[in-house]
């Protein structure tokens, strides 16, 4: 009998499909840069709802879109906007000034301490940053307490465990060997503590080629590999291409004219245009347009 | 030595130009992508300064000293000046590895109480009824915590910044004041330093640690600031001019930093 090793790779709908309504997702990357939007789009094209979604530890407005498309119950992130495309993103801060989102207020340190406890399968990690702020008062499971040891007052930040991580690297091979380009952000941390985990990629590539450099594997042993080029448009991807600014500011205008004057017209079109009427990854990127993908090189 | 003090500059340049001198050489510093004018302040003490600085810059670190002048990028995930990198900030090695803390930081605020706490959560009395949902508050809270001296930056000075109770606090500043406000809350004594705005730069009173005037901007008086400010600032008697940039600083800022000019708007 021939014994194959198998090949992890699915499509982009089937990613999706994995996601169900109810779960706790997280979302990889960091804020303009980094994000699995072919698997994303493909979430919001199935409808999928209430999700607790555990963006990077400082979010963009990938998070934006899945919360404007009404996928998201509750939010795990220490920021949400767009840097100088917008100090605060519009769509999250129409759901939480109208009450329709829960925000697990923290900042990026509380995040990684609910990761790691998640990763360690412990109830919780300690932390001393945050003592004297409001952080236990707005977001009532960090709990204060006091150190066994010092008798210091000290956080204890719970657990977060992912049913499912969703990243986007530079490559991957067929078996689940993952390879950033850059530093991988706080990627590491999602894998650690997910049950699954889902990496889309710009390439695959050979098995031979990542045991040329060993090194360079940022994970390893995922759960499924899908292949996506130009997957993280609009946002950048290391080594590829950077993020695209005309696009982002379109996205931003269309948010912008729900949070400030409560219309959901340009939002609802841009959902129409760039996410519902694109069947698929490969749709999507002819709406984009060459032109415009193959403009977004490094300089 | 008398310094050669620049004649025609802006706010932003002076306030870069004050940024710089909190700069130690040797230190590790968090380059924001964000905050111009702390970015720019912080390049022009590595560059005129701080040679031996470890700058964390767009999730790499590196030293920047031979370069001629710095390529202008927007994003902290811009990968382009990563080009420049000696290592890579891995973002979740934060609680494995205490060489990724800064020992200088910057704070940005929607809120600042007269003890410099502050806030980048949101206002509006009621959490779950917020009147305007802020940003959040990034790695302020911990990142202030662990440095060695941290700073409050705003980039306008006005009655709905500085308030006499935040509605929420993301960075604790020095919690209700007194000589030991922090002490009693548990934490170390490495409150904000200073807090500095389009108007002026203050200081903590020591006793009380209440925000004190320190120096106003040229152009600037006393009656400027305290009718912007909404509590009680303490007031010396003598409040001088903030330091201006030497010219040899203004020109390393125009032809090596700030190439683009956005410290010139």
């Amino acid at each position: 009998m021939v014994v194959e090793r198998r090949s992890l790779i699915i499509d982009e709908r089937e990613a999706a499909s994995w996601i169900r309504d109810g779960m706790t997702i997280a979302i990889g990357g960091f804020i303009n840069s980094s994000h699995p939007m072919a698997i994303v789009r493909q979430i919001i094209r199935r409808g999928v709802r209430d999700l607790t979604v555990i963006g990077p530890a400082s979010g963009g407005l990938d998070l934006d879109l899945l919360i404007g498309a009404g996928c998201v119950r509750k939010l795990v992130t220490a920021y949400m906007g767009g840097e100088h495309y917008c100090p605060v993103a519009p769509m999250f801060r129409a759901a939480v000034e109208r009450g329709e989102l829960q925000v697990w207020e923290c900042d990026e340190g509380m995040y990684y301490c609910a990761l790691r406890a998640a990763a360690q399968r412990l109830p919780f990690t300690p932390w001393k940053a945050g003592i004297g702020t409001s952080f236990p008062d707005v977001n009532p499971e960090i709990k204060v307490f006091t150190d066994p040891i010092k008798g210091e007052p000290l956080l204890a930040v719970p657990a977060i465990r992912p049913d499912i991580a969703l990243i986007y690297a530079a490559h991957a091979d067929p078996y689940g060997n993952v390879q950033h380009i850059g530093t991988g952000f706080g990627d590491r941390a999602l894998w650690r503590a997910a049950d699954r985990t889902i990496v889309q990629v710009e390439r695959i590539i050979p098995n031979e080629e990542v045991r040329k450099n060993p090194l360079a594997t940022s994970l390893y042993g995922v759960d499924a590999i899908v292949r996506a080029p130009y997957g993280s448009h609009p946002f950048a991807a290391p080594g590829y291409y950077i993020e695209d600014a005309a696009h982002l500011r379109e996205y931003v205008a269309a948010a912008t004219a729900y949070a400030k004057h409560g219309d959901r017209g340009p939002f609802e079109a841009y959902l129409r245009k760039y996410v519902l009427e694109p069947e698929t990854h490969a749709d999507y990127l002819e709406v984009i347009g060459i032109k415009r993908l193959i403009s977004l090189h490094e300089y | 030595m008398t310094r050669a003090y620049a004649q025609d500059f802006t706010t932003k340049e002076l306030i870069a130009a004050f940024i710089a001198h909190q700069v130690r050489d040797g230190e590790r510093v968090a380059v924001g992508a964000g905050l111009h004018v702390p970015r720019a302040g912080i390049l022009l003490a590595h560059l005129l300064y701080c040679p031996n600085v470890r700058l964390y810059i767009v999730m790499t670190f590196t030293n920047l000293l031979k370069e001629p002048r710095m390529e202008p990028f927007y994003t902290v995930t811009d990968f382009r000046p990563a080009k420049w990198a000696e290592a890579y900030v891995l973002h979740d090695d934060f609680q494995e590895n205490p060489r990724l803390v800064s020992n200088m930081f910057v704070v940005g605020a929607l809120q600042i109480d007269p003890y410099g706490n502050s806030n980048l959560i949101g206002v509006g009395r009621d959490y779950h009824r917020l009147s305007f949902r802020g940003p959040g508050a990034v790695g302020t809270t911990s990142m202030a915590h662990y440095v060695d001296r941290y700073y409050l930056y705003v980039q306008s000075h006005d009655r709905r910044i500085f308030v006499e109770k935040c509605d929420f606090i993301s960075t604790i500043g020095w919690g209700e004041g007194g000589p030991d406000g922090r002490r009693r809350l548990g934490l170390p004594d490495n409150g904000p330093i200073y807090c500095i705005t389009p108007l002026c730069i203050m200081d903590f009173e020591p006793r009380t640690k209440r925000m004190r005037l320190k120096s106003v901007h040229p152009g600037v008086t006393v009656d400027d600031v305290v009718r912007n400010t909404g509590f009680e600032l303490i007031i010396p008697d003598v409040v001088p001019e903030t330091e201006p940039p030497t010219v040899e600083e203004l020109r390393v800022l125009r032809e090596r930093i700030d190439v683009e000019g956005m410290l010139r708007t």
